[in-house]
């Protein structure tokens, strides 16, 4: 389904839409205010930015080193070219383990690998261990959005679920409560697990290193109980030197929660003793994206979701409006790079006011990269006839002004000129919720003619 | 200094009076002004809707009219920021280089090419700026509320010497107001919540009278506000900064819509 | 090729030209904060609570104070045998360690601005404690606060690390309605005593 159709379904409920859009902008305002506070914050998004270009032109050497040093850290290392493969690697080292219940921790990779439901297929369990994730798992639902999963859900929902899969009395949404009974629910989980499996935030190729940040405590939890920890990673998650983690976990909390760091900042090297640590590097379809000079940018995003809380669209259409597993402005640059048709309205869910590039901590050109996104998909995804055929008449008109003064003589809106059935559409969708202009007996050009005659009769 | 007068075609067509008052405010000021005939569109609608191709003609049109004037000027942020930014699709030729430097929205001009603000203007009314994206964000006309840089705004510099206006001020100062060019159309919905919730903004800080420096944004407020019978009006920049209004009446320069 | 050599292959293939790598100029961010008022602020900000104290004893008995009928604590500051109720042995089976209540470790790092404190395995005996214990109490040398995080990672050499982490202020989760819920998996509170 379209992205229109899908928020149109999400706004059948206007309050839950002004309830979600205060909700992130308020975090959007938690964000201005945090970074107000940096002295040289635009500087530090130029470093962020500069770093992540350089290691981008540099990815395969330093992916080798960060191999090299995590192998001598006594890490496994497993590379996926896929996310068929990533599962196959991840359930190879369950397997081998015999590990058959799983905590997992924050991965937005593990979910656009669709890792959970295989797992599953494979007679594994798989907790998700961060809250909101977690209420998504038990609702059978995605993330809506990459920080704040569960933002789509109010806490009467929580409260029904709860109930439901934990057994928790009513409690009219009181989070604490159902905080509380999720820990409790949680810690049996964690204790528990055979195994935990991790995203990665950052990959220090220098050392071999990787962070991983949650204001929770999860991750932690999990790979610090369990006997084998599995940390799954894009390739664009290296970072060169330890030391560049001072520049983006200064950006990173900031423009996600306005936090000035996450809870939780954990480095993990090397395994405790008699436990195993295994890293999985994906590519998935990111060797492509680095291959598109327009679009390589959009792998330097750290997933901190300042681009959806600041987006007016995303704001009142929800994640899930997006049907993708990065939803809002940085997911419609990526989504088109895997599936261009599938994901063809995506590109157009904007109305390009350009706050995401502003927001955006390693400034990616995100709204400059959709237009670009609208041309290739102009040019290489099946468009209606009619579309085409009204943009080309539209160019033809604009390019000769003998054509388009005799149009506009004739109509008051250059519009009018297009094919019927377009011209039917256009003003009956405008003036659904909106009235049409009314327009002025005497177009500018008209005015404009007469006033210089007038001026020359006066002359004569 | 000759300046050649863009006119986008909804403002030729629908808004006419926005044409004029720019046009008498840059006279007032004592520029030497030409409206090219042959000009038409800039060339935006198509390349935002992903047929940057089809634009080619009508770019190379507009270059044609404007290549021989100092500075290009226009009531409309939105197109001049297209031609600066997306007219790297025809060949750079010297010609199009400088109609692409020199094209300047009507503020922009105002402030920083004739460098002043006093225009004598007095428009008595409670006035909510809408700061239009492709201005704010993509010609810099004062800074968004994302970057930590020195506030300033050269549309308000301009609004602040009007004779008798108040300048309100937003809840959120420079939130999109969901026009967005054929998304208006393609994702109507969002579009129109966008636009409803923008009113609401200026109506809760008591605004009379919304301006921008696009006429495109202030169409689309304007045709929620009549549709559901809102206490509010809409004026195109140009309007307030050539409006000579001494004291208040219920409808400002008696332009009943 | 295995996946590996061809990943590593089309990288190499689809990366644009070399691009410089940014030097870090510390000047640009420097406001000459007062460090300690910054740090107590920044811990403040993220749900924990700041005591200046003399000494470890202070800091052992403030903790006794401050959790009075607590069953389980451990610390493995000197002379601290009257507040332990359990052995270093006890905490080689993590895994029944859920109902430690109070866990003081001592740090040598801290950040200003963000309220962070820095741990890593030299001083955690145990790499879950910090997040399973109920209670969790730091001690902090004053003169290890440092400005900003970069500071704080040009004091941390990158080769000798094994697991360190940054903590400020108590595990916490907003996933509910955006409503803030402190001891979300993680420590229920956390009290930092500078000495
Ligand atoms: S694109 Fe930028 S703003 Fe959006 S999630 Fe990524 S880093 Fe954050």
């Amino acid at each position: 389904m379209s992205h229109s159709k899908l928020a149109g379904i999400f706004n059948k409920d206007e309050k839950k839409v002004d309830w979600h859009d205060k909700a992130l902008w308020f975090v959007r305002h938690k964000r201005d205010l945090s970074v107000h506070e940096v002295k040289g914050w635009e500087e530090l998004r130029n470093l962020g930015h500069g770093i992540k270009a350089h290691t981008l032109s540099h990815l395969d050497v330093y992916l080798e080193q960060f191999e090299a040093n995590a192998l001598k850290n006594g890490v496994q290392v497993h590379w996926a070219a896929n996310g068929d493969e990533h599962n196959q690697i991840v359930h190879g080292i369950l397997k081998e383990n015999h590990a058959k219940k799983v905590v997992k921790s924050k991965s937005m990779l593990t979910e656009e690998c669709h890792l959970n439901p295989f797992l599953e297929a494979n007679d594994i369990e798989v907790i998700d261990t961060d809250l909101g994730e977690r209420i998504v798992q038990l609702a059978k639902e995605q993330p809506s959005h990459i920080v704040l999963p569960a933002i789509h859900k109010n806490k009467l929902e929580v409260d029904e679920l709860f109930q439901e899969h934990l057994g928790t009395k009513p409690c009219n949404g009181d989070p604490q409560y159902l905080t509380g009974e999720a820990r409790k629910h949680l810690r049996e989980k964690f204790i528990h697990a055979d195994a935990a499996i991790t995203g990665v935030n950052f990959a220090i190729a220098e050392n071999g290193g990787f962070v991983v940040c949650t204001n929770e405590g999860n991750a932690d939890m999990g790979a610090h109980l369990a006997a084998v920890h599995i940390a799954c990673m894009g390739v664009e998650k290296i970072i060169p030197k330890q030391e560049h983690l001072g520049v983006f976990l200064r950006l990173l909390a900031r423009s996600a929660t306005g936090q000035p760091i996450t809870t939780y900042s954990s480095h993990f090297r090397k395994p405790r003793k008699d436990t195993k640590m295994h890293i999985v590097i994906v590519d998935n379809g990111r060797s492509e994206q680095l291959s598109r000079p327009d679009f390589r940018a959009s792998l330097h995003c750290i997933r901190c979701g300042a681009c959806m809380n600041t987006c007016p669209i995303y704001r009142r259409s929800g994640g899930h409006s997006y049907d993708a597993t990065i939803p809002g402005p940085i997911g419609s640059i990526l989504s088109p790079g895997k599936d261009l048709t599938k994901y063809s309205t995506l590109p157009f869910a904007s109305t390009l006011c350009g706050s995401c590039s502003d927001v955006c901590p390693v400034k990616i050109d995100i709204h400059t990269q959709l237009y670009k996104w609208r041309q290739i998909i102009g040019k290489e995804t099946p468009q209606p006839f009619i579309k085409k055929k009204s943009m080309a008449a539209m160019g033809k008109i604009f390019s000769k002004p003998s054509l388009y003064g005799k149009v506009g003589a004739v109509a008051h809106w250059a519009l009018r000129t297009l094919p019927k059935s377009l011209i039917n559409s256009w003003p009956n969708i405008w003036g659904k919720t909106r009235d049409l202009p009314v327009g002025h007996k005497q177009s500018f050009d008209q005015w404009y003619k007469e006033r210089e005659n007038n001026k020359k009769d006066d002359q004569k | 200094m000759k300046v050649g007068l863009f006119i986008p075609c909804y403002i030729n067509q629908l808004y006419p009076q926005v044409g004029k008052a720019t046009l008498e405010l840059l006279e007032k000021l004592k520029v030497e002004v030409v409206y090219p005939s042959g000009q038409t569109c800039c060339g935006q609608p198509m390349a935002n809707s992903g047929f940057e191709n089809e634009s080619e003609g009508a770019c190379i049109n507009f270059v044609n009219n404007f290549k021989d004037f100092d500075y290009i000027v226009t009531p409309s942020g939105s197109c001049a920021y297209h031609v600066k930014k997306h007219y790297n699709i025809i060949q750079q030729t010297d010609e199009v280089v400088k109609v692409r430097k020199n094209v300047y929205e009507l503020c922009d001009f105002i402030v920083n090419v004739l460098k002043v603000k006093q225009l004598g203007a007095s428009f008595p009314y409670k006035v909510g700026v809408h700061k239009s994206c492709h201005g704010l964000r993509g010609l810099r006309l004062g800074s968004s509320s994302e970057l930590v840089t020195a506030p300033y705004s050269y549309i308000e510099a301009l609004l602040k010497e009007v004779k008798g206006i108040e300048l309100m001020t937003l809840d959120r100062s420079d939130e999109c107001c969901g026009f967005g060019g054929t998304f208006a159309v393609t994702e109507d919905v969002v579009s129109a919540k966008m636009g409803k919730d923008k009113i609401q903004d200026h109506l809760r800080n008591g605004v009379e009278v919304i301006t921008a420096t696009d006429v495109s944004c202030l169409m689309h407020l304007e045709g929620l506000i009549t549709r559901n019978k809102q206490p509010l009006q809409v004026r195109h920049i140009a309007e307030i900064l050539n409006s000579t209004i001494e004291s208040k009446v219920a409808h400002p320069k008696g332009q009943k819509h | 090729m295995d996946s590996r050599d061809t990943i590593l292959k089309k990288l190499k293939a689809n990366k644009p030209e070399f691009i410089a790598l940014p030097k870090i100029n510390l000047d640009i961010f420097d406001e000459n904060i007062d460090m300690v008022k910054e740090f107590i602020r920044k811990v403040e900000v993220a749900g924990g609570k700041v005591f200046e104290v003399t000494d470890n004893k202070e800091v052992l008995s403030k903790t006794q104070e401050a959790f009075p009928d607590t069953k389980v604590n451990f610390t493995n500051l000197d002379d601290s045998g009257f507040f332990n109720t359990i052995d270093y042995e006890t905490l080689k089976n993590p895994h029944k360690l859920n109902d430690l209540d109070v866990l003081v470790l001592e740090s040598t790092l801290g950040v200003a601005e963000n309220g962070a404190v820095w741990l890593t395995d030299n001083d955690i005996p145990v790499r879950v404690i910090p997040f399973i214990t109920k209670h969790l109490v730091l001690v902090l040398p004053k003169e290890n606060i440092v400005p900003y995080m970069h500071q704080a990672y040009n004091a941390l050499d990158p080769e000798v690390l094994d697991y360190g982490i940054f903590i400020s202020g108590p595990s916490k989760t907003a996933d509910i309605e955006q409503s803030l819920v402190i001891g979300a998996q993680g420590a229920m509170s956390m009290t930092v005593f500078l000495v």
